[in-house]
């Protein structure tokens, strides 16, 4: 048993590395296709069904730090996220060569400052829908995490593929 | 402001409609969970079914609940 767990934790590792890095893909490679190609789309639907609702600033690394934890759950999804995010940031930062003049200001004159451009951008995210968005793209990484962590028990238990049918064990006959 | 585009800038939600998106927020948790759940995937959209219907009326009771408790007693 404990052979088994030692010798599974690699292969556990990878299970995990891959459930996060692409979701669906854990279970693509415990055998698992087709639930790998449902968590696939299901994942990457959620997400970017909040990604739609809630623009490029969906996924904040500065003002949203536990729904950013969350997003980053998401793997890919996230990480294109967040760089598109920071992209657009420091090109509205520094679109008027101000961003020495912004570093020296305190935290929440920095802040007044970005909120106004997102603003004047049509970037800012403002109730409802920030939440909503957030929301939506959150629930993907956690979904994804619950996947990451059956991928992962999968490995460790050494199951591979779907699980063999259950022969009823009810009166076959007379 | 440059025109709109989806994915980048933000959609404007109307208040009273937002509670539909729990619909789809419903569907895809009980799809995930059920993916990995289920045991036998000819039984998937029966279980997903059955999930999101118990999910949308708990959460329906849920917020009767709470609006009728804040009703009586805010």
């Amino acid at each position: 048993m404990v052979d088994t767990a030692m010798r599974s934790s690699p292969r556990a590792m990878l299970a995990l590395l891959l459930a996060w890095l692409v979701p669906g893909a854990g279970h693509v490679y415990m055998g698992r296709t087709a639930r790998g190609v449902i968590i696939f789309l299901t994942i990457g639907a959620t997400f970017w069904f909040g990604v739609a609702m809630g623009g490029v600033m969906t996924v904040d690394s500065r003002n949203e730090r536990w729904w950013f934890i969350a997003d980053m759950f998401t793997g890919v999804h996230g990480l294109v996220s967040w760089q598109r995010q920071e992209k657009v940031w420091n090109r509205l930062i520094d679109e008027d060569g101000q961003a020495q003049r912004l570093a020296q200001l305190d935290p929440l004159q920095q802040q007044a400052v970005a909120d106004k451009k997102l603003n004047d951008a049509g970037l800012a995210l403002v109730a409802p829908t920030d939440t909503v968005a957030r929301a939506f793209a959150g629930v993907a990484g956690l979904l994804n995490l619950m996947c990451i962590f059956d991928a992962a028990m999968l490995s460790l238990m050494g199951i591979r593929g779907e699980p063999a049918e259950k022969v009823s064990k009810g009166r076959q006959g007379p | 402001m440059n025109g709109w585009t989806l994915f980048y800038n933000p959609i404007t939600l109307d208040f009273y409609r937002l509670l539909w998106l729990l619909l789809p927020l419903c569907a895809f948790v009980a799809i995930t969970y059920k993916t990995i759940r289920v045991e036998n995937l000819r039984r998937l959209p029966l279980e997903i079914l059955l999930l999101c219907v118990y999910l949308v009326l708990g959460l329906s009771g849920l917020g009767v609940g709470l609006y009728i408790v804040q009703r009586l007693w805010m």
